[in-house]
């Protein structure tokens, strides 16, 4: 018999009923690409790795709360990490990091970045994000990694409000049927 | 409800939204299923965003740090799996771990309150005995916890040394309704169930129990939970573990 993981619904509900083994669980199948991500927004990877501590605990804690009409459990759980990181960032007014294609053009260290080209799925995720026009794909990332809000981004893209929020619409349905075409 | 938040989706998906707004929309979310089914459709799109990232390696005692976050700010042993089955021995790692733990809370008692130092000390000495009395042919069975007690167990210890009482490490137990109160039994092979303890969970990550009969003659021990420290065994079994018989004599 195959060994059998249990999908990321069971391992949530086995969290709310305070099995540590399934957070050990979870941690092993997100834990380094929660941590890519706080360590995308962050720059740092010492509060990255304090992100993704809060993260998990608060995940603990709060997965007999989850509910699916948030999201599924990957996403859920990747955006509790999204709002720690940029309540961090947040904090720290003077610093933005640079957005993606910047950060793109320098390559992580070789022996601790594991290229994200080699997976399927991310690679599909890139394709999609590469799909859209160039000011939708810049607003879509400096929101999501660059912690901006949609007024914030106004003032620094010098469009009205009206402009990025339909920036960032559009380009979020163009992702979400290049992506369901994907599968 | 119709004042529908739908323009700042996308914008509350991406976290592109002040605290202010964020709480507004979520209020509103948590009252309008036609604006909630359309926000999860975005979330999954947006969480597909970190797919874009260069992943990278954490540091690798970042998940001791997470799961030791989760017990409590405090040392335990390694929690069971579920797919543990009832009686089956795990005994010398969590044994270890959970000595070594509670070597490691007792450590911290002692830094609490300096008075106590002399007790913690002590109590290390007879975990450090406890340890050694393994080597003169000691043993152990876990009990795994099941229902309500899920996640939770306890190892039971019969040192089979001189001076050295069988007892029972317990870890994760959940608190207990008032009035409510878990008793260690042993089973004999004719069903004869003999009370070996009683306690309350202390609150904290681990907790030994000491148990004051001998376990030879039993093949079976078990915790329930009970309205009385006292007479037959009446409540539900929420953790067991056969007991192996001793190894033929050489």
């Amino acid at each position: 018999m195959p060994d059998q993981q249990p999908s990321d619904d069971a391992l949530l509900s086995s969290l709310a009923a305070r099995d540590l083994g399934a957070l050990a669980s979870l941690y092993d199948r997100y834990g380094r690409l929660a941590y890519s991500l706080a360590y995308r927004i962050l720059g740092e990877s010492e509060a990255a790795e304090d992100v993704v501590q809060d993260a998990f605990l608060s995940a603990w804690r709060g997965a007999g709360g989850y509910r699916r009409d948030r999201g599924n459990p990957r996403a859920w759980l990747l955006s509790i990490v999204h709002h720690r990181a940029v309540d961090i960032l947040r904090r720290k007014t003077t610093f933005r990091p640079a957005p993606l294609e910047v950060a793109e053009a320098q390559p992580a260290d070789e022996d601790t970045a594991l290229a994200a080209e080699k997976n399927v799925e991310h690679r599909t995720v890139r394709q999609a994000l590469e799909t859209l026009p160039q000011a939708q794909r810049r607003t879509i990332e400096l929101a999501y990694f660059g912690g901006y809000t949609h007024v914030e981004l106004s003032e620094l893209m010098g469009v009205p409000l009206g402009t990025v929020k339909g920036r960032m619409r559009i380009g979020l349905q163009k992702m979400r049927r290049v992506l369901e075409r994907s599968r | 409800m119709n004042d529908h938040v739908q323009e700042e989706l996308e914008a509350y998906a991406l976290g592109a939204v002040d605290r202010a707004e964020a709480e507004r929309i979520a209020a509103h979310l948590g009252s309008c299923a036609s604006c909630r089914g359309a926000a999860a459709a975005l979330a999954e799109v947006v969480g597909t965003l970190p797919d874009v990232v260069p992943l990278r390696e954490p540091r690798a005692g970042l998940r001791e740090r997470v799961l030791a976050a989760a017990r409590g700010n405090t040392s335990r042993p390694e929690t069971v799996r579920r797919t543990w089955s009832v009686g089956r021995v795990r005994p010398w790692p969590i044994l270890l771990a959970g000595l070594t733990a509670a070597v490691i809370v007792l450590g911290a008692a002692d830094l609490e309150a300096s008075r106590r130092l002399d007790a913690t000390s002590a109590e290390r000495d007879k975990l450090s005995a406890t340890l050694d009395s393994f080597r003169q042919g000691g043993r152990w069975w876990y009990m795994v916890g099941k229902d309500g007690f899920a996640g939770s167990g306890g190892v039971l210890v019969d040192p089979r040394a001189e001076g050295h009482a069988p007892f029972v490490l317990f870890h994760d137990l959940p608190r207990l309704p008032a009035g409510k109160i878990l008793t260690v039994w042993f089973v004999s092979p004719d069903s004869t169930w003999a009370r070996a303890a009683a306690f309350r969970p202390d609150g904290q990550s681990l907790q030994a129990v000491m148990i004051t009969m001998n376990v030879s003659g039993f093949d079976r021990c078990a915790v329930t939970v009970e309205d009385s420290s006292w007479g037959p065994r009446k409540g539900s079994v929420v953790m067991e573990s056969r007991i192996a018989p001793p190894p033929p004599a050489p």
